[in-house]
């Protein structure tokens, strides 16, 4: 880096003029903002693969004992309903139906011992909400996603890619309000706020022009604009932000859509044989754009298996037959984008984390030490295959990958207890150690903050979140 | 430690000579390979005994340094990695020293030159020795960055700069500055700042950890276990400089968990020291901020000039004299009515209306067309709507609804409007709501635990301070505020009025065991009876609050009303209603006028659009931060931006209706348009685009900032060019020739004609008869022109 712009020089260079803004309450003054930032990153891009709904460790990466179905069953005796498998790390067994990316992990780290939030009641999208933001709900001011944040501090990567992407979730389902108040870019503004793909298969129609025009007629369009408004009255005025702002955003726009870069966002014109291997569905595809995405400069991009109450890893019954399926949706996606990426050199800077806003377990609502409302009906005795599976809403022992830019590769963090209830028993690890581990990734100081109706609101609460330095590569565990 | 043995002073005197006495191995040793460098051919040359000598005193003086230095860690309290460090290294380039003075004494003596080879590697050993060491003793003393802080290339990682300017304006007036009191008070808040964000988690009344408090004047000025903590004579050498200026690897350094200090925190702490550590008595009750006066002033209206009769032009008038600044000439015909269209009512005039009153030559017809608005009640009510949805945070979708934890007033906000309510009966319903208006102060619930900062009592707190006082109340619902004189007890004291049972005091999401009073943040207004029911206490309240005395609540209101019509309010951000008014005066006669007129907020508005200076040419900024300067003057309205919602309004005008009938979500007895307009419809990705806010917050002012997203969502956004294609075909049927179409569509969205060159563009794309397609990129880029989008 040739020279660092800190905010200390910032600080220094800053006209009165914008220190007597400050102190007036300015909300749009962030003081980080102004170039990079002081660390040295490890990582340009973050890819978050959601597990949307709860998805049940020892389901799938952190199995325990293995107990097959059979009638009159007691519950309690179940953690596992998959038998293990090997992974490419010695020692470490994902739950059947996860070979592929078991395969992968000498490229990445598996964090055992994630401890959600006790929101004293479960929602998923409040919980959704402390897992994207780092901030529980309600605030006094609209906090901004991780994604957003990104967007604000790093800019895009690529001019004409925008810089947080937001694939696979609509907005029409159940709960689809708590989702949108936390897939914004809250107080930083609508200039953050994620470019939403709700169905990666067609992506392409959110980056060219509208249906039905071509790229002359679109190309034609654009030549129109451009000269009513020279010949209009209003370019002889003198400079404004607004107008400034507007010729600046429609041009950036028109570049987007008439970029080659654009290309990425067609799946067609990705090779079968690729395209097939992704494609296991939505969430698949959506794998398949972010990768295609990151190889043309990305920035943040954000993957869901979509949440829908009841829908995809929410699984109220029918655990194990739900986990079987969900797990075919996500492992040769997962474990494609990784190779896929290794392969063209992206993975050293791009951050790949897959994660899910808390576990399940068959017995345990919340935590072993403080339940929650049961919102489960479990027989003790299973007689019913429906039965069968982590249908409960566990927070204290939960699962997420991390791969690529800076992350130690091979690596196992933490642990849960082998014996219900399978909580973490070492190294717990809270969201605002994760956020702030992703963002020390990427070279954001961990002070960074915006001020906000005088407040400092900083990226973790407080601004501190820790880094967990044990997760990245050059440090010893 | 070792204090008891070695506690005689002379010992804890040798010691502090270690960092003098350092100095003479240093020099001495790499003096000595200096000497040998120069000998190097020569095996045995004249600057032997030189060297013998140097090197002598050299291994004798790096001996008692480190016998010095032992005294030191002895008798004075060090630890830490880097001591450690130190210390061996000291102790092995010592015996080193010794080693090979006594090679080099073989060599000179006794002529032994096979051992010239050791020696030469001895001699090279110790000089890295001593500068290894002597670089570790330096990190100890100066800090481990002394050195590299002042490389180009230096990382920085001491803490972060404070981001309070008032601290850098202290910083910057520095050791010399004479302080007045008040600026000795606000080092004082500075420093007490620092230390409650930093240090009161182990040395405050909570935690006292080596028996040090920092939260009372007496505690600090008293110190701890190991004494003072501060030296008033000497600042940098006080026990709490010392600490906190520490390396982070130093087993002492304060705060022991965490970040250290930024270097300007730092910088305050001594400076403050230095000025006698000033800790006013009344510390915790000093008012340090400025804050408004609260009851209503009416000043004297200026003079007239001739023909100027409003007197919001009088008190500009005297504004403009006062800053020299020349009455500009007033906006034409067709400026104003799309301007006076836009504000009241939020739609475009519709191209014969703009032709009528151009054409009118009644010169009382600014006023009639402002009162002909206001008299299209719906229309009305359905404009400023979105404005009282974002500031009451009412929506018809969000978060909350599904779980029954919150409940929209759209029906009762919808008639207030319409019906033009009285100002002081509206706030009244506010706050002691029956059914149809409660959501505004029940908040949003959430199943589950809050945060006691966000229980619903303290959220109703909160958004009746910030949008109805100009008040803000969310810092200090968590702790004493930094930012202003409202304390944690204050929130809480305010937030029982809204609950049934006393609340107890939280500080930081911890309860404190203490518990609330009940009482209005302005005590002037009337006593709160903490014993009746929460109805009853709600009652009082919103009598008090509304009460004339209060003028607070009617500056504040009259204040968002001119920012609504005129980009910026008399006071800004509009939130904070101490910040100082460009003028005072015409802020508090508005205040007035408006309670004289029985609240009524289209009389204020009447008077605001008939003023001369509604009319005056806009003001454009090239910067949107300019809006909260506080150096602003006025010289017009500013150039604004339309909302989301009269821009989609604006669409479904001129193009196609963008929203069937069956989206809106409140249906009006009199619908008062031909399409539904936008204020009464679910949010989606347009509007979001375009600015209209998730409303879980209050939100008072939206940028008017363009942006990628929102430049995407207009150029291939399914929701908008959909509607331009419908719109587009529609046009097409209507006019037969392009000529005739273009002179339409500059009518329609522009209020104009189009220029010869416009025209001649346009039709050139269109062809002489026009087809849909160039019709539809007609209506695209005449609706996505800064004329169209601005309210110039």
């Amino acid at each position: 880096m040739a020279h660092t712009w800190n905010r200390r020089e910032f600080l220094k260079s800053a006209s009165a003029a914008t220190l007597g803004a400050l102190a007036a309450g300015a909300p749009l003054s962030m003081l980080n903002s102004c170039g990079k930032p002081a660390l040295t990153s490890t990582a340009d891009t973050v890819i978050l693969l959601w597990m949307a709904g709860g998805m049940a460790h020892t389901e799938t990466f952190d199995p325990k004992r293995y107990t097959p179905f059979e009638k009159g069953m007691s519950a309690n005796s179940v953690l596992s309903t998959f038998k293990s498998v090997p992974t490419a790390l010695d020692g470490i067994s994902f739950s059947e139906g996860l070979e592929s990316i078991g395969s992968v992990m000498n490229l990445g780290t598996i964090v055992r011992s994630y401890v959600a939030a006790d929101l004293g009641h479960i929602l998923h999208t409040r919980h959704q909400y402390h897992w994207h933001t780092c901030y529980q709900p309600p605030q006094t001011v609209a906090a901004p996603h991780i994604g957003s944040w990104m967007a604000q501090l790093l800019g895009p990567k690529n001019p004409v890619i925008p810089a947080f992407i937001d694939i696979g979730q609509r907005f029409s389902v159940g709960e689809g309000e708590e989702l949108k108040a936390f897939h914004s870019a809250g107080f930083l503004g609508n200039e953050f706020a994620p470019f939403f793909i709700p169905d990666p298969s067609t992506g392409l129609d959110s980056v060219k022009p509208p249906v039905g025009m071509d790229y002359k007629r679109f190309e034609r369009r654009n030549q129109l604009y451009n000269e009513l408004i020279s010949k209009g009255p209003v370019g002889e005025f003198g400079s404004d932000y607004q107008k400034e702002s507007l010729r600046r955003s429609m041009e950036q726009a028109y570049r987007l859509l008439n970029s080659p870069e654009a290309k990425a966002f067609d799946l067609n014109s990705e090779p079968k044989a690729s395209y097939d291997t992704y494609n296991t569905g939505r969430f698949g595809l959506g794998c398949l754009l972010a990768k295609r995405l990151t190889q043309q400069g990305a920035r943040f991009i954000s993957v869901t298996t979509e949440y829908e109450p009841f829908m995809g890893w929410d699984t109220h019954e029918n655990g194990f037959t739900r986990a079987s399926a969900m797990k075919k949706q996500i492992d040769k996606p997962i474990a494609q984008l990784i190779k896929d990426l290794q392969q063209s050199g992206h993975l050293d800077r791009t951050l790949i984390i897959v994660a899910s806003e808390f576990s399940r377990d068959m017995m345990v609502e919340g935590r072993p030490d403080a339940k929650v409302q049961e919102q489960v009906n479990q027989p003790d005795v299973i007689n019913d295959i429906k039965h069968y599976g982590m249908h409960r809403h566990f927070t204290d022992g939960c699962s997420i990958l991390m791969f690529g830019g800076g992350i130690k590769k091979g690596y196992a963090y933490g642990k849960t207890a082998d014996e219900r209830p399978c909580k973490s028993i070492e190294k717990p690890i809270r969201i605002d150690e994760i956020h702030q581990t992703v963002y020390h990734a990427l070279g954001i100081p961990e002070d960074t903050h915006y001020v906000i109706e005088k407040r400092p609101f900083y990226t973790t609460p407080d601004g501190k979140g820790r880094c967990e330095m044990d997760l990245l590569s050059g440090t010893q565990a | 430690m070792l204090s008891g043995v070695f506690g005689f002073w002379m010992w804890q005197f040798l010691g502090r000579l270690h960092p003098l006495m350092v100095h003479f191995p240093v020099a001495l040793l790499v003096v000595a390979l200096v000497l040998e460098a120069i000998a190097f051919r020569k095996k045995n040359d004249v600057l032997r005994p030189g060297i013998q000598v140097v090197l002598a005193v050299g291994a004798a003086s790096a001996v008692l340094a480190v016998m010095f230095g032992l005294l030191l860690i002895a008798n004075d309290d060090y630890s830490g990695d880097v001591l450690n460090a130190h210390l061996w290294f000291g102790v092995a380039t010592a015996a080193l020293s010794v080693v090979t003075l006594w090679f080099h004494t073989k060599i000179f003596k006794h002529q032994k030159i096979n051992f010239l080879k050791l020696y030469r590697a001895g001699l090279l050993l110790t000089v890295i020795g001593v500068t290894v060491a002597g670089h570790l003793g330096a990190s100890l003393t100066h800090g481990a960055d002394f050195l590299t802080e002042v490389l180009p290339q230096a990382d920085d990682e001491s803490g972060p700069e404070t981001e309070s300017p008032a601290s850098m304006a202290l910083i910057k007036a520095g050791g010399d500055h004479t302080f007045t009191e008040k600026e000795l008070d606000l080092l004082s808040l500075e420093v007490r700042t620092i230390f409650a964000h930093n240090c009161y988690k182990c040395h405050s009344a909570d935690k006292i950890k080596g028996e040090l408090r920092l939260d009372k004047k007496e505690f600090v000025m008293k110190g701890g276990e190991s004494g003072p903590v501060i030296d008033l004579k000497d600042p940098d050498n006080s026990e709490l400089v010392r600490r906190i200026s520490l390396p982070r690897s130093d087993e002492d350094v304060m705060p022991s968990k965490g970040k250290s200090l930024s270097k300007d925190e730092i910088a305050i702490i001594k400076l403050w020291i230095s000025k006698g550590a000033h800790w006013p008595d009344n510390a915790g009750e000093i008012k340090l901020f400025p804050m408004a006066a609260l009851a209503p002033r009416t000043p004297a209206l200026p003079p007239a000039r001739p023909g100027d009769n409003n007197a919001v032009d009088r008190f500009v008038g005297a504004y403009f004299d006062k800053n020299k600044i020349e009455w500009p000439t007033l906006i034409d015909d067709k400026l104003y009515i799309r301007r006076v269209y836009l504000d009241i009512v939020g739609l475009l005039p519709p191209p014969e209306t703009i032709d009528a009153f151009v054409a009118n030559k009644n010169p009382d017809k600014r006023n009639q067309l402002v009162k002909e608005l206001l008299g299209m009640n719906d229309a009305y009510a359905q404009h400023w709507l979105t404005f009282w949805n974002d500031a009451l945070r009412n929506d018809y979708t969000g978060t909350g609804y599904i779980t029954g934890g919150r409940f929209g007033i759209t029906d009762w906000l919808y008639e207030s409007l319409r019906d033009n309510k009285p100002y002081d009966a509206f706030v009244r319903e506010l706050i002691s709501p029956g059914k149809r208006s409660e959501g505004f102060i029940r908040g949003i619930q959430w199943r589950g635990t809050i945060n006691a900062s966000q229980r619903v009592e303290m959220q109703a707190a909160q958004n009746v301070s910030q949008v109805l006082l100009g008040l803000n109340l969310k810092c200090a619902s968590c702790h004493d505020s930094f930012v202003s004189d409202w304390k944690l007890k204050d929130a809480y004291a305010f937030a029982s009025i809204f609950s049934d049972t006393t609340l107890e005091i939280n500080r930081c999401d911890k309860p404190t065991g203490k518990m609330a009073g009940t009482k209005i943040l302005f005590e002037e207004l009337g006593t709160i009876d903490s014993t009746v029911s929460v109805e009853e206490k709600l009652k009082q309240l919103s009598v008090f609050l509304t009460s004339p005395k209060n003028g607070r609540l009617y500056r504040t209101l009259v204040n968002r009303m001119w920012a609504q019509l005129m980009g910026r309010g008399i006071i800004e951000p509009v939130d904070l209603m101490d910040n100082k008014p460009w003028s005072q005066d015409l802020l508090d006669w508005l205040a007035s006028d408006f309670v004289e007129n029985n609240h009524d907020i289209k009389t204020l508005i009447y008077t605001i659009v008939t003023s001369r200076t509604y009319q005056l040419p806009s003001v454009a900024l090239d910067d949107e931060n300019k809006i909260n300067s506080e150096s602003f003057a006025f010289g017009g309205p500013l150039l604004r931006r339309l909302s989301a919602e009269q821009f989609a309004d604006a669409v479904s005008t001129v193009v196609y209706p963008l929203y069937p009938d069956s989206t809106r979500q409140y249906v009006p007895a009199v619908p008062a348009s031909s399409f539904a307009r936008s204020s009464l419809v679910k949010n989606d990705n347009l509007l979001t685009a375009l600015g209209r806010p998730n409303r879980e917050n209050v939100t008072t002012k939206r940028s008017s900032q363009a942006n990628l997203l929102q430049a995407m969502e207009l150029t291939n956004g399914a929701m908008f060019n959909t509607v331009l294609a419908r719109g587009a075909r529609q046009w097409q049927v209507k006019y037969a020739t392009s000529d005739q179409l273009v002179h339409e569509v500059y009518r329609k969205a522009l209020g104009r004609n189009p220029a010869e060159a416009e025209r001649k563009a346009a039709v050139a794309i269109l062809g002489p008869k026009p087809e849909a397609n160039g019709v539809e990129d007609l209506l695209w880029s005449v609706l996505l022109l800064p004329e169209f989008q601005l309210i110039q």
